[in-house]
């Protein structure tokens, strides 16, 4: 709440700040600071006062932290306006998206995950350039398919990548979507995706309710995808608990790649 | 054997006493309680204040000395099995702390409420917790305190209430806990 205070002054004043946090759990105390101070105040001010802030840090389950600090704010940050909400996956995706984090002038709240901080991915030429940015609200299609489209962010992309490996063998092709934005939500991209391949999983690692995978599948059957869908749209999410402690619990508490492939074989019907 | 021991212990026992008087020296050496002087508080429409003087007695001093070994040698234990990665997560110690739990537990009374932040495990103990259910708290397993759910930072009794992970929630759950 202090410091993060402090960074919003600051962003009004006129500077860039970047605001850590050691998890994002810690960023429930300093939340008001995060929502009525920096994501309202461009809309409250009628467009005059800019708040050019980044808050980043670690989101999300890690190994062995217990319920208070295992929690995932992709679905509480990205239900808010005035704030864009990013959540890197690979390394490319950290770099591109923290510089544009920065460079945005709007409140930026970036969720990155402290299990995919240790984990070497292969850099690509361009990304190595200084000036490499990924636009936020883009997402990328990981790995194309024609059966059935599997979206996610942040960790469990990687669990997807695996679990579509998995399948290729048995013949099944997954397109998986790296959401790379919560907020605004690339829905373009999903329903493009989902128009081909007429089936649709979505894979966080935060709870059920009210989650990213629900308004995922709220704005499907909104939109112009509904009619392609051949089989209902399955979430793959966090068990609906507090984070428990014991290492068996916490393992069955979030995704896993049987997970994932156990929901798509279901909406495949196999 | 018997004479060698007998050795061991006359020379330990300081320096060549004779049996007859070691007696008498203990006697004088050893009191059975302690008195200490507690600092005079400034008072403030009040007549009286808290005692200026406190008597420690031989029984609970020995009781606390048995409750903060006990919690020094529980850290211990759980640091070694923290490093063996058999305990996960974050584990806070308090080995070094041990008379902040003890001396609090003697001055309150068993129905009085108690709150702390993550270095719980000597209030836990001190606030009836038995060592056992603690490290098997630690370590998840189901006959911890919290069945394993909650790890090294949760842990509850009666009119304990944890244990808490986030730095600075338990001074307003101390609050509130004291409102009701």
């Amino acid at each position: 709440m202090g410091f993060a205070g402090i960074a919003v002054g600051a962003a009004m004043a006129g500077l860039r700040p970047i605001c850590e946090f050691m998890t994002f759990n810690f960023s429930m105390q300093a939340i008001d600071q995060v929502i009525n101070s920096a994501a309202k105040t461009y809309y409250m001010s009628g467009g005059l006062q800019n708040v050019p802030i980044v808050f980043r840090g670690p989101n999300g389950a890690s190994a062995g932290v217990a319920a208070q600090h295992s929690q995932c704010f992709a679905a509480w940050y990205g239900h808010c306006p005035g704030l864009k909400v990013v959540s890197p996956w690979n390394a490319e995706d950290a770099k591109g998206l923290i510089k544009s984090a920065i460079r945005d002038n709007n409140p930026v709240v970036m969720l990155e995950n402290e299990l995919m901080y240790g984990v070497a991915f292969e850099f690509p030429q361009e990304a190595q350039s200084k000036d490499f940015l990924i636009p936020i609200g883009k997402a990328k299609i990981e790995r194309q398919g024609t059966h059935i489209t599997v979206v996610a962010h942040s960790r469990p992309v990687g669990h997807c990548v695996e679990a579509a490996a998995v399948l290729a063998k048995e013949g099944i092709e997954c397109e998986v979507i790296n959401m790379r934005t919560i907020r605004p939500m690339d829905i373009e991209t999903i329903e493009a995706s989902v128009m081909k391949t007429n089936h649709l999983v979505t894979v966080e690692g935060g709870w059920p309710q009210f989650g990213v995978g629900a308004e995922i599948c709220a704005r499907i059957m909104e939109g112009p995808a509904f009619n392609f869908l051949d089989a209902p749209a399955v979430r793959v999410t966090g068990t609906d608990v507090p984070m428990p402690y014991a290492k068996i619990l916490e393992d069955n508490c979030v995704p896993q790649v049987k997970d994932i492939i156990f929901a798509i074989k279901k909406t495949l019907n196999i | 054997m018997r004479k060698m021991l007998a050795a061991v212990s006359r020379v330990l026992s300081g320096a060549a006493q004779k049996p007859a008087s070691r007696v008498l020296v203990g006697s004088r050496n050893f009191a059975n309680d302690a008195t200490f002087e507690i600092k005079k508080c400034d008072l403030h429409r009040l007549e009286e204040g808290p005692p200026v003087t406190t008597v420690l007695t031989r029984e609970d001093g020995l009781r606390y000395y048995r409750m903060m070994q006990t919690v020094r040698r529980m850290e211990l234990k759980a640091d070694q099995l923290y490093k063996q990665k058999i305990i996960r997560g974050f584990c806070h110690l308090c080995d070094g702390q041990e008379a902040c739990c003890v001396g609090m537990e003697a001055g309150i009374n068993p129905t009085d409420h108690l709150i702390t932040a993550y270095r719980a495990h000597g209030f836990t103990f001190t606030r009836g917790l038995s060592v056992r259910e603690i490290l098997a708290e630690l370590t998840g397993r189901r006959g911890g305190c919290a069945k394993g759910k909650g790890g090294s930072m949760h842990m509850y009794a009666k009119n304990f209430y944890g244990g808490n992970g986030i730095v600075g929630a338990q001074v307003v759950e101390d609050g509130d806990c004291m409102l009701s």
